[in-house]
């Protein structure tokens, strides 16, 4: 189903949290709210599934107007960030719940149930209890129990934070299968970046109780709309110098470094700007070089992280092949960027 | 019966108590008579049953059932009504005891004010605590459980808090209505201290006695004497000064017993061996 | 709570429970400076007259100031000694390691759920024995000792819950074990240590078969015995000069309970009997 935000408001007493903010899910995508914490990507899921209720805008599920609808009425599947299993009763219980409290009749309860259980991999845990089962094993009957109602929608609030790292890898793929098998429409509030880019058709990034960009993944690591988003996504992050233009050049360090403006929309002289320079872009064989000093090195295994002092003091990033020669600390390197592959920002922080 | 030792402060002064008591006490003699004599007083069977009514009602009614619903209740509404109705429940509570069960008489009594509102409209006027054992057995189990329910409305209150939000979210999304709420969520978490309520007031309310001392000092006739006021009566509060101490304090020890039996209970529920931890330092 | 569910039902049952309590406050307060027409609900007049226990006797009565000091000495009394032996006590059990630990704390544990109050025939003649009987002293030891395991076991529990480093790092410094506990623990359990205070305060200020049992006489009579004398009274029955002593006599616990509230709760809700 399709799930609309139209003009959503939502205050806490004085404090308004998030103000006309539009966002579409369409039906059967998986959308990341992306944003840092606090940024008010809780507060949009839990309007969405009605513990919380808007202040002032509409919520849309398809054509009908839920804003006024009570969260029992609004079949919404939710998986929360604890899980929030019921811990008194056992996992066949807690599946079994949205269904026990609609009334539906033993057999149906107990088919509904076996059939949920077989498609997330919990068959044979029905019979424990919570605190009996691993993180990994919880966060599935979360799931079982958001999706057993057939929801119109599902919603996933930080659904790994509490797991371990390689449990997280596991249940990335998992929810993304499970999402995938029932084609519903789902949103996963997330502050992990590699979480959204993994998991989701498209991300929205959120930042103070605003919606900065909705794309897919691909698209909002290459074209990001402002510096914030373009921080945002990407590990290691991206890095920025300051520069300017003169005569169709972008110069940076005392005019030390020229190159050509790559864009068409070029500002007019003199303008400060802010290039944005990739890891993975500032490599040994690009052509416009710029010279630095490696002032740190942290091994990842696969990778080598350097970051390289420039004469002015600013830091570049540099992600390479471990399988190539190491390069010790306070070694001087000429690396370069590619013209084409730089993201250029106005003063304010806007992509140009 | 007058509350004697009451009337005693007035007419006899400190030395004659004294002299009083003294000739009352017999000094030290082994016996069990007083044991005998309270199988075989029919007075003995009355009192055991007041105490059963007293302590049931009081403690199903009040002290475990309506804090219970004040608990719950209170928790559905807003942070400043909430407050309002917990403190107004711990009034009773707090206030001395002698003026809050006159409260109840003003409530009541021939001229009270329940005469004040009824009279108008034809009832005729009466003491409502005293005309019947009815009527006083209903308001020894109001005043007494005015004052128990909010020992568990506190206890139960923070049960509730504690209940990890998501919880309760999880389950309105799942599609519990309050009632179900209440139900499957709430109430299966309070087991505990559900538990502990009970057993902690049930032997509270069985050896307490100073409100019903207070309101219809084991009246009318000795209807709503119970186990813990007769004990008092006997020993330190008899109408003819004839104080039979040994009496009293036999029927205090059954009390006693039944207060250490129930303690060692409370202990299982304590998980006694958690809270006697060695210390971590100077092992 | 969430927006799930509507409150005025709620609201409306609790208003009507809570009718009783409203009324009988209200017009404690109410009757004590206004006089009502014979069978009237409303009051009629305003007067100061119920007050005048303040400035005279009562007939056959002590002084209210006398009686008032009484009450005073006993209520602060007992709060001095429990708080004293119950911060040392608690500490003692909470985190040294001294013989008989275990055994002491069963006993404490016992004599808090223990309903102290069966003993009281035999306190009496003790006193009687002693000869303490009819003294606020005597009074004053009985409602501590009865007052302490309560103490004690609070305390110990607020003891148990200042982390360990704190006092492991206290010793590292060189800090002997008394140092350790009265400048490093003790500021942390100052919550416990002011609720302990005000809840033995007030119990002695409301407490009423005690000094009714044990001190009867005039020249020690507490406020608790006081208004019972007026009430069993039955020759000039007064309502409402009753009920100006019996406000002036809660006044104070009301507002200590108003200060004190959210400390209070925790011994409300954990400890107290009845």
């Amino acid at each position: 189903m399709e799930i609309i935000l139209e003009d959503f408001t939502k205050r806490f007493g004085e404090v308004t949290v998030i103000e006309k903010m539009n966002l579409k899910i369409r039906e059967g995508e998986l959308l990341a709210l992306l944003g840092p914490s606090g940024c008010g990507k809780s507060t949009t899921l839990f309007t969405i599934c009605g513990i919380h209720r808007v202040d002032g805008g509409r919520v849309l599920f398809g054509d009908q107007d839920v804003s006024r609808v009570p969260a029992q009425q609004r079949n919404v599947g939710v998986v929360f960030q604890s899980y929030a299993l019921y811990p008194h009763m056992s996992v066949f219980e807690n599946i079994a719940f949205p269904l026990t409290v609609r009334k539906e009749h033993k057999n149906t309860i107990r088919e509904k149930v076996a059939e949920i259980a077989e498609l997330v991999h919990i068959g044979e845990l029905l019979k424990r209890r919570p605190e009996q089962l691993s993180g990994g094993q919880q966060q599935r009957v979360a799931l079982a129990r958001a999706l057993v109602r057939k929801p119109s929608i599902l919603l996933l609030d930080e659904p790994l934070a509490n797991l371990d790292a390689k449990l997280r890898l596991e249940m990335r793929s998992e929810i993304r299968r499970i999402q995938l098998e029932t084609r519903i429409s789902a949103v996963l509030v997330t502050h992990d970046q590699v979480e959204a880019m993994s998991m989701s058709d498209r991300i929205a990034i959120m930042k103070e109780g605003e919606i900065l960009q909705v794309a897919s993944p691909t698209e909002m690591y290459q074209q990001p709309i402002n510096d914030f988003v373009a921080g945002f996504l990407g590990n290691p992050p991206i890095a920025f110098l300051d520069a300017h233009v003169q005569e169709g050049e972008i110069h940076l360090l005392n005019r030390k470094i020229q190159f050509n403006f790559p864009g068409s929309s070029m500002p007019t002289n003199g303008t400060k700007i802010r290039l944005g320079i990739r890891p993975e872009h500032y490599q040994p064989n690009n052509p416009i070089q710029i010279p630095g000093t490696i002032s740190f090195v942290e091994t990842q295994g696969r990778e080598n992280l350097y970051d390289v002092m420039l004469d002015d003091g600013s830091i570049l990033r540099s992600i390479q092949s471990s399988a190539t020669e190491s390069i010790e600390k306070s070694a001087q390197v000429l690396w370069g960027i590619q013209p084409d592959k730089v993201l250029i920002f106005d003063q304010a922080g806007n992509r140009i | 019966m007058k509350a004697a030792l009451a009337e005693l402060q007035i007419e006899l002064t400190p030395y004659q108590i004294n002299t009083l008591s003294q000739a009352a006490y017999t000094g030290w003699v082994w016996t069990t008579d007083n044991f005998h004599k309270m199988t075989i007083l029919p007075e003995t069977k009355q009192i055991l049953f007041n105490t059963i009514i007293y302590v049931t009602f009081t403690l199903l009614l009040f002290n475990v059932g309506f804090a219970l619903v004040l608990a719950i209740a209170t928790f559905y509404l807003p942070k400043g009504q909430a407050g309002i109705f917990r403190a107004l429940w711990l009034l009773p509570r707090i206030s001395p005891s002698v003026l809050y069960v006159v409260l109840w008489k003003w409530l009541t009594w021939d001229t009270g004010f329940l005469n004040a509102i009824l009279n108008p409209l034809g009832v005729a006027q009466r003491n409502w605590m005293l005309d019947t054992t009815l009527n006083a057995w209903v308001f020894v189990v109001l005043i007494n459980g005015f004052i128990g329910a909010s020992m568990g409305m506190i206890l139960f209150s923070s049960a509730i808090t504690a209940i990890p939000k998501p919880l309760l979210y999880a389950s309105e999304v799942d599609g519990a209505n309050r009632w179900q709420q209440i139900r499957f969520i709430i109430l299966p978490q309070l087991k505990w201290p559900i538990l502990f309520v009970t057993v902690y007031q049930c032997l509270s309310l069985l050896t307490s006695f100073e409100q019903i001392l207070l309101s219809t000092d084991g009246g009318p006739g000795s209807t709503t004497e119970v186990w813990a006021l007769a004990a008092y009566h006997n020993a330190l509060d008899n109408y003819w000064g004839n104080l039979q101490y040994g009496y009293g304090a036999a029927l205090a020890l059954v009390l006693v017993v039944i207060g250490v039996i129930m303690s060692f209970i409370f202990l299982r529920f304590f998980r006694f061996q958690e809270l006697v931890r060695q210390p971590r330092i100077e092992q | 709570m969430s927006q799930n569910f509507k409150n005025w039902p709620i609201l409306t049952a609790l208003v009507l429970a809570t009718v009783p309590i409203v009324l009988m406050y209200s017009y404690l307060v109410l009757d004590t400076v206004t006089n009502t027409e014979p069978g009237g609900i409303l009051p009629s007049s305003f007067t100061l007259e119920h007050w005048r226990f303040l400035y005279e006797n009562i007939e056959g009565k002590a002084n209210i100031w006398q009686v008032t000091l009484n009450t005073l000495v006993f209520a602060s009394s007992v709060m001095l000694l429990v708080l004293s032996v119950s911060s040392t006590a608690g500490y003692a059990l909470s985190r040294l390691n001294i013989p008989f630990r275990r055994e002491f704390l069963a006993g404490v544990l016992i004599l808090h759920a223990f309903p102290s109050i069966t003993l009281i025939i035999a306190i009496f003649l003790i006193l009687q024995l002693i000869g303490l009987y009819n003294t606020l002293i005597g009074v004053i030891i009985v409602m501590t000792s009865l007052q302490l395991p309560l103490g004690i076991w609070i305390m110990k529990g607020f003891y148990d819950s200042v982390p360990w480093e704190i006092e492991m790092a206290g010793l590292q410094d060189g800090a002997s074990r008394f140092t350790v506990w009265y400048h490093l623990v003790l500021p942390q359990v100052r919550p416990g240590i002011i609720a302990l205070g005000v809840f033995s305060f007030l119990s002695g200020w409301g407490e009423y078969i005690l000094p009714t049992v044990l001190a009867p006489a005039n020249n020690v009579q507490v406020l608790s015995g006081y208004l019972a004398s007026l009430i069993a009274d039955d020759r000039n029955f007064e309502f409402n000069l009753f009920k100006s002593v019996g406000l002036f006599y809660a006044t104070p616990v009301v507002i200590m309970y108003l200060f004190f509230q959210d400390k209070l709760m925790n011994i409300y809700g954990g400890g107290t009997k009845g």
